[in-house]
């Protein structure tokens, strides 16, 4: 029978990558939230989907998108890897664009250690007058 | 009897039908990353405990994923049909100032939604009668004021069938 074009039904998913023993195919697990008709809760339903990924990049446990292909590569590969969101042990924290692990940063983020004599001084000058400011008014 | 969990209301059809996010239909996957401590994050911590099953009810398509300590600051983030992402930082916001700003951005607008409902309503004509999957009524005998349900309340003599045909008869 004829398949259009695009004929999965998931078009873009993210998921977290579980196997990369198959050549230049990465085993990735996706999760979905399900609802339970009876308890009325979200669980996550998992779904395993093989998606091609030509330059073997993929580490088991990095979180990536996979983006649907227009036709099926092979009986079960109708994916490839988009892009790697996180990779596994190198987590960059988009909102700041440095690298984290868990909670905390890995780099400091203050940058007082390019700061000048000049510059330091200027500041604490800043600040005095800020204080003289607060206790007048 | 009282239902078991912290804020039970949550598993209940009505608050579940009470979230106003109806994503676009761009929208394929949001990812909430956040953490289970820290002040900063505790407006994405309600959000994802209250408001994350009223929009998973409401928009059963799209794909959400929920991580969990993974960078410093918590943040949502969209991917869009055309291959977009949408990052949204949700550092020192309340849960109501996470779903009022996604809704304003991703979210279908008040006439976008009438109109569906209209295009809907168009469907079905209400002056029909069936089955309640197509219908509104089933039977005449459902309206105020019309002749009730024989099952009920026996027709008058001379309505019923073997009335008419022995009058037929004998004239």
């Amino acid at each position: 029978m004829s398949v259009p074009r695009g004929a999965v039904h998931a078009k873009w998913i993210v998921g977290k990558v579980i196997g990369t023993k198959m050549q230049k195919t990465a085993k990735v697990r996706v999760t979905r939230l399900v609802l339970d008709p009876y308890l009325l809760k979200f669980f996550n339903k998992r779904k395993t989907y093989f998606a091609h990924d030509p330059l073997q990049q993929c580490v088991v446990g990095d979180i990536v998108l996979l983006k649907a292909l227009p036709e099926r590569r092979s009986k079960h590969v109708k994916h490839e890897l988009a892009e790697i969101v996180f990779k596994v042990g190198k987590v960059i924290d988009p909102i700041t664009g440095k690298p984290c692990a868990g909670t905390r940063f890995l780099e400091n983020l203050s940058d007082s250690e390019n700061l000048t004599e000049a510059d330091t001084t200027y500041l604490s000058e800043k600040l005095q007058e800020l204080k003289v400011c607060s206790t007048n008014s | 009897m009282p239902m078991k969990g912290r804020f039970p209301v949550r598993r209940t059809l009505q608050y579940l039908s009470q979230g106003d996010v109806i994503f676009k239909s761009s929208v394929k996957v949001l990812t909430v990353n956040y953490n289970t401590a820290g002040e900063r994050s505790e407006g994405a911590r309600k959000f994802v405990f209250f408001n994350i099953p009223q929009i998973q009810y409401k928009n059963p398509w799209v794909q959400i994923m929920l991580f969990k300590n993974m960078t410093p600051s918590p943040f949502l983030r969209f991917y869009l049909d055309s291959g977009e992402q949408v990052l949204v930082d949700v550092e020192d916001k309340t849960n109501k100032e996470i779903t009022e700003h996604i809704k304003k951005i991703l979210g279908k607008s008040k006439e976008t939604l009438e109109r569906e409902e209209r295009e809907r309503k168009k469907l079905s004509h209400p002056g029909t009668f069936g089955p309640k999957k197509y219908h509104l009524r089933e039977c005449m005998c459902e309206i105020e004021g019309q002749v009730p349900c024989p099952a009920f309340v026996p027709l008058p003599k001379e309505m019923r069938g073997k009335h008419k045909t022995a009058a037929k008869n004998e004239a």
